[in-house]
């Protein structure tokens, strides 16, 4: 009889479309089952999974609202019951949200909105993952911040504040739960090619900027949060990895 | 009473059991004024992965700002009877697995 290579589950939240998809895909390209996170865009989501799948690869879908703690924690003991055998490996916090308006304008909903998303629901996440990595002693965490969140950003002061949060919980988890040899690191995207910035103005002048000249491409993050995952990257925690065409060398 | 009884003792056998097993303490250790920390050698973050496999082990749901209340392990037998009252503790004598040594 032989055994079956142990598989590892990896969850990627808003995994629907552009980065999150990116990253799902690439992840079930390094061997993983990808739990394919939505909330609002079960289609896009439907599309990630199927690409999973054709390319060999597997996976299943889960949705949830990740900036309602309920919902993310009835979904997850939902799963773990289903597949007692399969605990997340893996959890990658893509799901985000940006409402730009100038702060001097901003309103409360605007700001509160996109801190729920983007702050407390890899909070959530995050908490109910490492607990579970805690019993493992093993398991990895990537968020996706934002050059925004390093940089601050004209017209994202919610944004920015959301992902410099994101980067700080980062830093902090890392220095809570390294000696249980679970790593928690970031991604910083600059620009990327997805739907996201196509609604940028000025976006030709802002690629002027860029050291490399262009826009990055989805696989270009998706690879490095591979390379975060991957034993490569074993003594690696704490860290917020820029990719973002050298336009701010962090 | 008996029923009482005997569901302190389950619980009483089973969290030792946890830290015989979880975090191989030897059981003479075990006595219930022995302070988790300073005694049986836990820190912060095993008190976290204490109280999730409390949780998997009496199948309850545990607040984990409680865990600021548990200093001995009398506290830990005390808390777990506590909610499993609460939950109704049927739960803790019938389904608690055995627990494995897998941590």
């Amino acid at each position: 009889m032989t055994m079956a290579p142990a598989v590892k589950l990896a969850l990627v939240t808003g995994a629907s479309s552009g980065i999150g998809k990116g990253i799902a895909l690439r992840l079930a390209r390094d061997g993983y089952r990808v739990l394919v996170h939505y909330n609002s865009g079960r289609a896009g989501a439907e599309h990630t999974l199927e690409a999973i799948r054709s390319a060999g690869g597997e996976g299943d879908l889960i949705q949830f609202d990740v900036g309602d703690a309920a919902a993310v924690e009835a979904a997850l003991e939902s799963h773990a019951k289903e597949f007692p055998n399969l605990p997340i490996s893996v959890l990658v916090n893509n799901a985000g949200v940006h409402n730009d308006t100038l702060l001097g304008i901003m309103s409360n909903e605007a700001f509160d909105s996109v801190m729920r998303t983007n702050v407390n629901g890899p909070f959530y996440l995050m908490r109910w993952c490492v607990r579970k990595m805690l019993r493992a002693r093993a398991g990895t965490i990537v968020n996706i911040a934002s050059l925004a969140g390093q940089t601050g950003n004209a017209g994202q002061a919610n944004y920015a504040a959301s992902k410099a949060a994101l980067i700080a919980m980062t830093k902090t988890l890392a220095m809570e739960v390294g000696t249980r040899g679970i790593r928690v690191n970031a991604v910083a995207p600059g620009l990327i090619e997805t739907d996201m910035i196509s609604e940028i103005p000025q976006i030709g002048e802002m690629v002027k900027r860029i050291p490399l000249g262009r826009v990055g491409t989805v696989d270009e993050v998706a690879g490095v949060v591979s390379f975060l995952c991957s034993p490569d990257a074993g003594y690696i925690t704490g860290h917020t990895i820029s990719v973002n065409g050298g336009l701010f060398p962090s | 009473m008996n029923d009482q009884m005997s569901l302190s003792n389950e619980i009483q056998t089973k969290v030792n059991d946890l830290f015989i097993k979880g975090f191989e303490i030897p059981s003479e250790k075990l006595t219930p004024t022995a302070s988790l920390y300073e005694d049986l050698g836990l820190d912060s973050l095993d008190a976290v992965d204490m109280l999730v496999h409390l949780e998997e082990t009496f199948k309850i749901k545990v607040d984990g700002e409680r865990l600021m209340e548990v200093r001995t392990l009398q506290n830990v037998y005390d808390l777990v009877a506590e909610v499993a009252r609460n939950a109704g503790s049927e739960t803790v004598a019938q389904h608690a697995p055995a627990l494995t040594a897998n941590v």
